[in-house]
């Protein structure tokens, strides 16, 4: 049986609040591994049709980077991180310290680096969550690959396509110092998992 | 120059305007299906998801390899397409994931080549090239004009299939 996932305002205003402490807790994660201080902007929360996402990251062809997590336990959803290929490098090169430009290609070590953003964003994300639910989430290890945008969405829509066209975005913007990376990551919780954030919702 | 005409996620596009490409972009775990009747000059191109019609969907959805195989070829024969002229390719279905532990729950891609090789056989539907499986996106472009099918990965060139 599939139930259609629903997002109304209040659904969306308790994940905002649970993402901004999410990222917040992902700032002091990132920092303490750079060790310096990296700022992160507030979290945009919003829900995007699933086929306007590969407008939103320069067309279905462009080659883009995904980096993608589930989570698992007692609540189960879906975390992909896209970012344009040029956008990928700068995030590169402002964790790694190097002067804007000097990444030009993924190898491994940079693709372990944007791994790493994702499982710290993520699992951070998940925390906040966790705790909110008072549930157990478990992230797995992140996969990361560099494909046309439309075939690294084609992983959200597989295993969707037959519940939703809607997904959660949340936008949040990547800061050392002057430098700064606007990142868009896509959460996807399944139908049932929805549910249980519609109690804290209602608990608040 | 007439912008190319794209066939997105759960669509099927028939034409018969050789001004006409039709195009679907970024194939990862989708399936591409391209249907062509050279003397008739009409083409088609399927842009599947999943591998099976859910029970309720439409019986031509789009959406699905399966219902959207019968919908590709009723729509060609709508328009005027002899089914004996057909010439039929598969684009697509690669999995994407290849992280130890995420890959075999979701290899959805594999599922829809399946689906899509069964289809075709319940149909006597006979298929002329595929380029299918793999760990890379791929768009495919249908050439109205010419009945040109031809597949292009990330970074790389435009190939004829």
């Amino acid at each position: 049986m599939t139930t259609a996932i629903e997002f109304d305002e209040k659904l969306v205003d308790t994940l905002r609040s649970i993402t901004t402490i999410g990222i917040h807790n992902a700032v002091r994660g990132f920092s303490g591994l750079l060790g310096h201080k990296l700022e992160f902007g507030d979290p945009d929360v919003k829900v995007v049709p699933l086929t306007q996402i590969p407008m939103m990251v320069g067309g279905p062809e462009n080659e883009a980077v995904g980096i993608y997590l589930r989570a698992e336990g007692d609540f189960n959803a879906q975390i992909m991180m896209i970012l344009p290929l040029e956008k990928a490098f700068q995030l590169v090169d402002l964790l790694m310290e190097q002067p804007e430009g000097s990444t030009t290609f993924l190898g491994s070590l940079e693709r372990s680096a944007l791994g790493e953003v994702g499982n710290m964003t993520g699992t951070f994300f998940m925390n906040a969550v966790a705790n909110a639910l008072k549930r157990e989430i478990r992230p797995t290890p992140p996969a990361v690959m560099v494909d046309m945008v439309g075939a690294i969405l084609d992983i959200i829509v597989a295993t969707t396509g037959g519940v939703s066209d809607q997904v959660l975005l949340i936008q949040t913007c990547f800061k050392d110092g002057s430098r700064s990376v606007l990142t868009d990551f896509w959460v996807i919780p399944d139908a049932q998992s929805l549910q249980a954030l519609r109690q804290v919702e209602k608990r608040e | 120059m007439k912008e190319p005409i794209s066939v997105n996620l759960g669509e099927v596009v028939v034409s018969s305007d050789p001004a006409d490409v039709l195009v679907a972009y970024g194939l990862g775990s989708c399936l591409g299906i391209t249907m062509v009747d050279r003397q008739r000059h009409i083409c088609g191109l399927l842009h599947a998801v999943l591998p099976h019609r859910l029970n309720g969907a439409d019986p031509y959805c789009a959406k699905y390899v399966d219902s959207g195989i019968e919908g590709l070829l009723d729509a060609m024969l709508k328009a005027g397409a002899d089914r004996r002229n057909l010439i039929i390719r598969m684009v697509g279905g690669a999995n994407m994931l290849t992280t130890a532990g995420l890959s075999k729950t979701f290899d959805v891609g594999t599922r829809n080549i399946e689906s899509a090789h069964e289809t075709l056989q319940r149909l006597n539907l006979p298929l002329h090239a595929e380029e299918t499986g793999g760990h890379s996106g791929r768009t495919v472009r249908v050439y109205v004009a010419t009945g040109r099918v031809t597949v292009r990965v990330v970074g790389g060139v435009e190939k004829d299939l």
